[in-house]
């Protein structure tokens, strides 16, 4: 019975679309493996201080980096500080700063998406005016903006992301509905008498969510992104958090090595920076392919 | 309508600049080193301490006359070192924008013809790994292999030989624009061009392959959109090749929704600069913007803002006016 | 009469992630010279893929994938041409020169960002590009330039390009800035002869309305374009898919009535596609019913209406609302089958109240069922007057 439940065949339907498609398994196995990583962290990279296992431990203060040994896997960058343990430590930073920052804003952008969308006029016309002024200074400036005003740190950039980026769900969100709301489904709902909030839940959320949820899982690579420039700025992550864009700015200066041997110090980019683009490039690869499952007009030709 | 959008920014800024303390929004009134020291004098001179609504109209006559405050970042007036840094950065985007429409519109349309072939899959696994490189990483990565590994392209805005040139003969070299490639050409110094050119050649690619894959996938899918279009079995009917379809008929409607993204990814791109700015060590708004958010330089921030709104609202009206040049359905009002 | 084209099991599938739909499946249609042919059936039966196949247009994701459509262009009828196997290019000559096509939408048909006269002028400038240079060579000798280099200059290029429309030099030169600008006098006739064919269609001000855009002009008058387009170069063939379906009836008349007319001018055949049989009554000769992708009757039309011989057609003729019967309109039982898993067999027989044991195992051929009158079904194979079969009305 429940297999006949027409949204659960669609949803079986669409998840066969999605894993036909070599690109989103691909996506799907990298992001698979960074889970299981920020999972097991305590157990691949056992912290030194438990209380703080976000801090890279770091033998020395030596500015110059360790290629890699047995004792770091990955070398260590400037300032001693173990590679691999940022790079493992790093990932539950990206997951907890994709989820946190797409969470909040998604929320609050799918909220008043949906409430623009479904009662129109005077609610709509306040929420999609603020959009339009929230749009009109870029994602970057706003953001610098906002840490400026209230204070570096991870947490700051964090919430500056979510405070920043709600305008996108609301504009996609709201379309969606504006599409929906005159269906016959939802004007027969509505001569019924149901209320307008089951309406919404049932009836307009479910079908308009689709667009917010390809948004949504590429928005986590590219919020990853910036937070990621941030802490290279240093507004973000402070020195010796494990926090990949943290990292990449620890081996800033070595990018380049002496004379004559000029890649030296590869390690100390190569890895923080190859798990940035890797797990980007995981959501992007199922933001992609879930807009091909998605997409009506792709998907049954 | 874009007036009001630039209402609406100068209020947000506005509201950002009232979580500050009244001593650190002193700051944006300053306008020479000396006044810093006088910050207690400048809050009760500009009443500071008055209600919200108060100030923000004294705010936005002080603005509108130019008075952005003081960035100690840049030491000199927001204003002037604004249009200092200014063309750099618009030196940088002269580059990028039209590579940027030119490859996206080209290799979309290619792709949108020839899809599901070889070089459809191409362009998209380009344009998803384009995609999901973060700027900053892939122009260091950039750095070290073209400065670094093998050194052609050094950072910075112009060699050092070229900058004592005219630090030391400022009367055979006079600045025009503050663009190098330009002033190179109105001198009729080649060199100073071509050298400029080669400080060029990595900021601009990089921020080309970044932006220009989504200006590419837009394309594509537009293209596919249009050619499976009736007017396409139309055209074909009258007996139409595939060359009079695909360029005559399809590409100019495709354009239509591309323009609008055409115009956000340009916008987008301005923004961008400041990742390659920083990197490639070339001081222009992107680099001053980035420096004053470390240095928590307020009203730099604050004039950005207000200088990207601006933006935003000549792109839109740009995109206006291009929709009404290429759509005949649309009509400037 | 001599055939003008014909169709022979011509099979056509669609490749959609639901499966393959098989649109059409084995259709064999005659169509003689001068005569109009008109194929009925509900929407989605594969009237529509029948057309664009014999023009080679289907788009994608389908693909013909079998049978022949053979083309008569002699008077005779003789020697045939096998449209499928000839080349893109071939195609492509033949496409608005010799058989061509109105389409059912007339506001997506158009291209909303060209003008009209831009549009209906592509069809002489890709078939009439010949003709046309040799008129401005023509118009030339006498025309007054403002210096004499120029002249012989324009002549140069016309005569290369009269003597060889792909000259390689004038292709060259017309994509050439400033260069380019040597074609103008043939652009300018070809836009004479767009404003004379559209003013050959009742079109008011046809000098006016060339400059227009397709959203400036109302739904006929845009029909009428896409008539205009289609005549232009007088096909042989002219095939009006829904031609007259989205239109108020007023115009619907006054198009269909412009097509009658037309034929008898010009034109020496139309196909005409459409789900009224009102129209198929009023204006064909004969006519074609189609089921599920497949042809189940073929008929002169007066003989179709008299004697329907195929369930179908008559559940179809039954279902045509009359003002001498009253009571409830009958309607066709059950519904148009998913083409991606057709029904074994005849197509139509999980609908049939008149099916047997072999309908469900094999596909009826079509067969001559009466003098000029083929029918694909079990039950009337090759007698006539089987009518009696299901005992009449």
């Amino acid at each position: 019975m429940a297999d006949r439940h027409p949204r659960l065949k669609e949803l079986k339907f669409t998840l066969y679309r999605i894993f036909r498609n070599p690109s989103a398994l691909i996506g799907f196995c990298l992001l698979l493996m960074f889970g299981i990583i920020a999972v097991a962290a305590p157990y691949i990279a056992p912290p030194k201080y438990p209380r703080s296992p976000y801090v890279m431990p770091h033998k020395g203060f030596s500015p110059t980096p360790r290629p890699p040994s047995r004792q770091n896997l990955m070398g260590t960058t400037s300032g001693q500080y173990d590679i691999f343990y940022g790079v493992v430590w790093g990932t539950r930073t990206a997951f907890k700063i994709g989820f946190v920052v797409v969470g909040i804003a998604a929320l609050v952008g799918i909220t008043l998406g949906l409430v623009a969308g479904y009662f129109g006029s005077l609610a709509d016309e306040i929420i999609m005016r603020a959009v339009d002024v929230a749009f009109a200074v870029p994602l970057l400036v706003l953001t610098m903006a906002i840490i400026v005003a209230f204070g570096r740190g991870l947490e700051n950039v964090m919430f500056a992301l979510a405070l920043v980026e709600w305008r996108v769900y609301v504009r996609v969100m709201r379309s969606g509905i504006l599409a929906l709301r005159d269906m016959d489904y939802v004007q027969a709902a509505k001569v019924m008498g149901v209320s307008h909030v089951r309406i919404m839940l049932r009836h307009l959320l479910p079908n308009g969510i689709y667009p917010v949820l390809v948004i949504a899982t590429m928005d986590i690579g590219s919020m990853v992104i910036t937070a990621a420039f941030m802490s290279f700025l240093g507004l973000g992550a402070p020195k010796g958090y494990a926090d990949w864009g943290q990292m990449v700015a620890l081996a800033r200066n070595y990018i380049i090595g002496p004379p004559g041997d000029p890649l030296k110090y590869w390690y100390t980019i190569a890895f923080p920076g190859l798990c940035i683009i890797l797990f980007v490039l995981a959501w992007n690869l199922i933001g992609d392919a879930l807009r091909d499952a998605f997409d009506p007009k792709i998907r049954r030709g | 309508m874009l007036v009001f959008v630039l209402l609406g920014v100068s209020v947000l800024i506005f509201a950002i600049l009232m979580t500050f303390s009244p001593e650190r929004r002193a700051m944006t009134y300053v306008e020479t080193p000396q006044q810093v020291k006088d910050i207690p004098q400048i809050i009760k001179q500009h009443g500071l301490d008055d209600p919200a609504h108060v100030q923000y109209f004294r705010w936005l006559k002080q603005i509108s006359t130019g008075n952005w405050g003081w960035s100690f970042v840049a030491a000199d007036t927001v204003w002037n070192a604004f249009w200092r840094y200014l063309p750099i950065t618009l030196e940088l985007n002269l580059f990028t924008t039209p590579l940027i429409i030119i490859i996206g519109i080209w290799l979309g349309t290619q792709a949108g013809i020839h899809k599901d072939t070889w070089l459809d899959h191409l362009t998209r696994i380009f344009a998803i790994i384009g995609w999901s490189l973060p700027t900053f990483l892939f122009a260091l990565i950039m750095l070290m292999l073209f400065y670094g590994y093998f050194p052609l392209f050094p950072p910075g805005i112009i060699g050092d030989k070229v900058q004592m040139f005219i630090l030391e003969n400022p009367d055979k070299f006079h600045s025009y624009t503050g663009m190098y490639t330009i002033d190179g050409l109105l001198n009729g110094r080649l060199d100073i061009t071509l050298d400029a050119l080669r400080h060029l050649a990595m900021p601009v690619f990089t921020q080309v392959v970044v932006v220009v894959a989504l200006l590419m996938r837009v394309m594509r899918s537009s293209m596919i959109e249009e050619i499976s279009k009736e007017y396409v079995i139309t055209a074909r009917a009258k007996g139409a090749d595939n060359k009079t379809i695909y360029f005559r008929h399809a590409r100019k409607n495709a354009l239509i929704p591309v323009v609008t993204v055409a115009g956000w990814l340009v916008a987008f791109s301005m923004e961008g600069s400041v990742s390659v700015e920083i990197i490639f060590n070339r001081r222009g708004i992107g680099w001053w913007l980035a420096q004053s958010a470390i240095a928590l330089d307020i009203p730099v921030l604050m004039g950005m803002c207000l200088f990207f709104g601006l933006v935003y609202v000549v792109t839109n009206l740009v995109i206006d006016i291009l929709y009404a040049a290429i759509d005949p359905r649309i009509r400037l009002t | 009469m001599p055939k003008l084209i014909e169709t022979r099991d011509l099979v056509t599938n669609f490749y959609t992630y639901e499966g393959v739909v098989k649109a059409l499946n084995k259709v064999g249609l005659v169509i003689e010279r001068g005569t109009t042919f008109g194929l009925v059936g509900e929407s989605g039966c594969g009237k529509s893929v029948t057309a664009r196949s014999m023009m080679r247009v289907v788009q994608e994701p389908g693909r013909i994938e079998g049978g022949q459509v053979l083309f008569y262009p002699g008077e005779d009828g003789q020697e045939a041409v096998e449209l499928l196997s000839q080349s893109e290019a071939y195609m492509q000559s033949l496409r608005g020169d010799q058989i061509s096509m109105i389409f059912q939408e007339p506001n997506a048909a158009l291209n909303p960002i060209m003008t009209i006269g831009d549009q209906v002028a592509e069809s002489f400038l890709f078939h009439r590009k010949k003709e046309m240079c040799a008129k401005v060579l023509e118009d030339l000798k006498t025309a007054d330039l403002p210096w004499p280099g120029l002249k012989k200059l324009l002549e140069f290029f016309y005569r290369r390009a009269a003597a060889d429309p792909g000259d390689r030099l004038c292709c060259w030169a017309s994509r050439t800035p400033i260069l380019k600008r040597w074609q103008q006098r043939l652009f300018r006739e070809a836009r004479r002869r767009s404003v004379e064919i559209i003013a050959a269609l009742d079109i008011a001000n046809a000098d006016q309305v060339v400059d227009r855009y397709p959203h400036n002009l109302s739904g006929g008058m845009k029909q009428r374009i896409l008539i205009a387009m289609a005549l232009a170069c007088e096909p042989l063939l002219l095939i009006a898919d829904e031609a007259t379906s989205n239109l108020d009836v007023t115009i619907q008349a006054q198009i269909l009535d412009l097509l009658r007319k037309l034929k008898k001018k010009s034109i020496s055949s139309i196909l005409l596609i459409t789900h009224d049989l009102g129209v198929v009554a009023e204006t064909c000769d004969r006519v074609g019913v189609m089921y599920a992708g497949s042809v189940c009757e073929v008929a002169r039309v007066g003989e179709l209406f008299r004697n329907p011989l195929h369930p179908y057609t008559r559940a179809l003729l039954d279902a045509v609302p009359k003002f001498s019967v009253s009571g409830q309109l009958k309607s066709v039982e059950g519904n148009v089958p998913n083409l991606v898993d057709p029904p074994s067999g005849c197509r139509f027989h999980p609908r049939c109240p008149l099916r047997r044991k072999i309908c469900a195992q094999r596909l009826p051929e079509l067969a001559l069922a009466g003098p000029d009158h083929l029918v694909a079904c079990h039950l009337a194979g090759g007698r006539s007057g089987s009518a009696q079969v299901w005992g009449g009305r």
